[in-house]
């Protein structure tokens, strides 16, 4: 599952495998915004069938790979 | 200028003209602010017409700004903090304005009288008897009302100026689509100021005494927060770009019950996708929809129309609609002549609501705009090509690079121009990423001068913060990759198509 999650997170940032850090803060390096975030969590949910109430989290929660995993598996 | 006499006249009234996070701005008090920046104008620079800058992204006092510079017969140009400081100083070289407000005090070089935020509100906090002649002031006619800033192919943004006559004619045909069941009444203050699809609010909105209900930049970048302010908004009218509804669909509180007293989404800017209307029609059913199509040339919109149940079931995408009464299109083909019904060729839009052409840029507008020899109207080519079908039009494409990226007007070549003047990069190609009819994002493509050592993301992380400093951050690509050659075409240039295929 993890592994799923960081290719779609790849995917959409465009890295390289083994490249994000789990701790980068996606936002603050210009990474993501919130339209990567409707992708990440349309991604999310055609591939892993976990669905998210984005009006639920903030984007302090989402705001690292490590995060991102720790809501999705939460959801899971 | 009528929304400036329903101005004054709504300042009798106790309604609200604008709701800001905690803050509230009457009608009254817009009227009298207004009053206040316009007399400092003219009192200041009397004989003088240059376009006041005004640069900001939703704050109250903006709203003073732009009917006071009115109120004073001068143009506004509003320009949205999404747009970087380089972009602001060329705006400011160009229009070589005489003020310029400035709400985040910027280091711009200019001899303008910079106006900051804090001196705006001790202006305003001032209590002296006004006697401000609005009629004889105020913009007329052929007086531009406002320009605005687009994306340019050679790299720089370009100046669209609009007339308060092509406004006023605006306002005529669109009041109609405005009405609601109750007088007054809320609508969304989405849309940045810098792109015009905000007039509908800024003019139509306050010719109508509606209350205008701000959502800004960061309301907008918290959904939970988007969505509380969403429903204590209560508004009767959603005006916004397709994408701006389609950030709130993935949510299952975007609904009818967080809007009971919704009647009307007017869309402008962008594709409205069949996607998006089935959500909206199972999710609004007391909503109509309404989809508009109009370029920032020819005042922000030419056509509307209801969608229907049977242009959702139609497997033709979704209409752009009928022409408004007094606009006429031609659809041609490339020699100039008109095509037959149901076939494809460029819109040409004739009308008074055709703006008088690029700001001092006399070699642009000679090539786009023209006089219809029939009627003695202005005329626009708007590069888009559409079809036409029992009076409907449809829109497919462009014959350009231009593209709509949610929501936001761009040229390619703006991008691609501004990437190659990165440090290291030799050339860029920019390809957008589509789904479901629409563009998700950007991939740029780059071919570095020597190799970087650096990783992909970390070199996509290095060029987007260069990138920053050029272009407003919805212009920046999602994803920067760099090739070790090229393909070209037969003409020896970028092939997009084989490109593409690596997406």
């Amino acid at each position: 599952m993890e592994e799923k999650i960081m290719a779609i997170l790849n995917d959409i940032c465009g890295a390289d495998e083994g490249e994000l850090e789990p701790d980068f803060d996606l936002f603050e390096e210009g990474i993501l915004d919130s339209f990567g975030v409707i992708s990440l969590f349309v991604e999310i949910e055609k591939q892993l069938g976990v669905k998210f109430e984005p009006t639920e989290v903030t984007r302090d929660e989402i705001k690292s790979p490590a995060l991102i995993i720790e809501q999705v598996l939460r959801r899971a | 200028m009528t929304v400036l006499e329903k101005l004054r006249e709504y300042a009798n009234t106790d309604r609200v003209a604008l709701i800001n996070r905690d803050e509230t701005l009457k009608y009254s008090e817009l009227d009298r602010f207004s009053d206040i920046f316009a007399l400092y104008l003219t009192e200041r620079y009397p004989g003088d017409k240059t376009p006041v800058v005004i640069y900001g992204h939703k704050e109250t006092l903006i709203l003073p700004c732009i009917y006071g510079s009115l109120k004073a017969g001068r143009a506004y140009v509003p320009v949205d903090i999404t747009v970087p400081e380089e972009r602001v100083q060329q705006i400011i070289d160009d229009v070589s304005p005489k003020v310029f407000v400035d709400f985040y005090e910027l280091n711009i070089e200019t001899d303008a009288e910079v106006i900051t935020q804090q001196k705006l509100k001790d202006f305003f906090a001032g209590n002296t008897e006004l006697n401000v002649n609005v009629e004889d002031n105020c913009v007329k006619e052929d007086d531009l009302a406002y320009i605005l800033f687009t994306s340019g192919s050679t790299g720089k943004p370009k100046g669209v100026p609009i007339t308060c006559a092509n406004i006023e004619n605006l306002s005529r045909e669109l009041m109609p689509w405005m009405e609601t069941s109750e007088d007054g009444g809320v609508i969304l203050n989405q849309i940045s100021y810098s792109f015009d699809v905000s007039v509908v609010s800024l003019y139509m909105g306050v010719s109508r005494g509606m209350t205008l209900y701000t959502i800004d930049k960061d309301i907008q970048e918290n959904m939970g927060e988007l969505f509380n302010h969403l429903e204590s908004s209560d508004c009767a009218i959603w005006v916004s770009t397709p994408s701006f509804a389609e950030i709130c669909v993935p949510s299952a509180r975007f609904n009818q019950s967080l809007l009971p007293k919704l009647e009307k989404f007017l869309f402008c800017g962008e594709i409205l996708t069949h996607n998006l209307v089935d959500e909206l029609f199972s999710r609004f059913p007391n909503t109509k929809v309404i989809n508009t199509y109009g370029p920032t040339e020819a005042t922000v919109l030419v056509t509307a129309v209801e969608v229907t149940k049977e242009m959702a079931d139609d497997p033709l995408q979704i209409p752009i609609g009928y022409p408004l009464p007094e606009v006429t299109f031609r659809i041609v083909d490339v020699d100039g002549k008109s095509v037959p019904s149901g076939e494809q060729g460029e819109l040409l839009i004739i009308s008074d609501n055709v703006g008088p052409g690029y700001f001092k840029r006399p070699d642009l507008t000679e090539k786009a705009f023209f006089v219809d020899s029939e009627t003695g109207k202005r005329g626009y080519h708007t590069g888009d090509i559409c079809f036409e079908r029992d009076g409907l039009y449809y829109y497919c494409g462009r014959m350009d690079n231009q593209i709509k990226i949610h929501g936001h007007r761009v040229e390619i070549e703006d991008i691609e121009n501004n990437l190659a003047k990165c440090d290291n990069i030799v050339r860029a190609a920019v390809l957008p990423v589509y789904e479901n009819e629409k563009i998700t994002h950007l991939t740029a493509f780059v071919l570095l001068q020597k190799p970087d050592g650096l990783t992909s993301l970390k070199r996509a992380m290095k060029i987007k913060e260069e990138l920053r400093e050029t272009l407003p951050s919805y212009m920046i690509p999602r994803k920067i990759l760099a090739l070790d050659s090229f393909p070209l075409n037969t003409n020896g240039k970028v092939d997009k198509k084989e490109l593409q295929k690596s997406l």
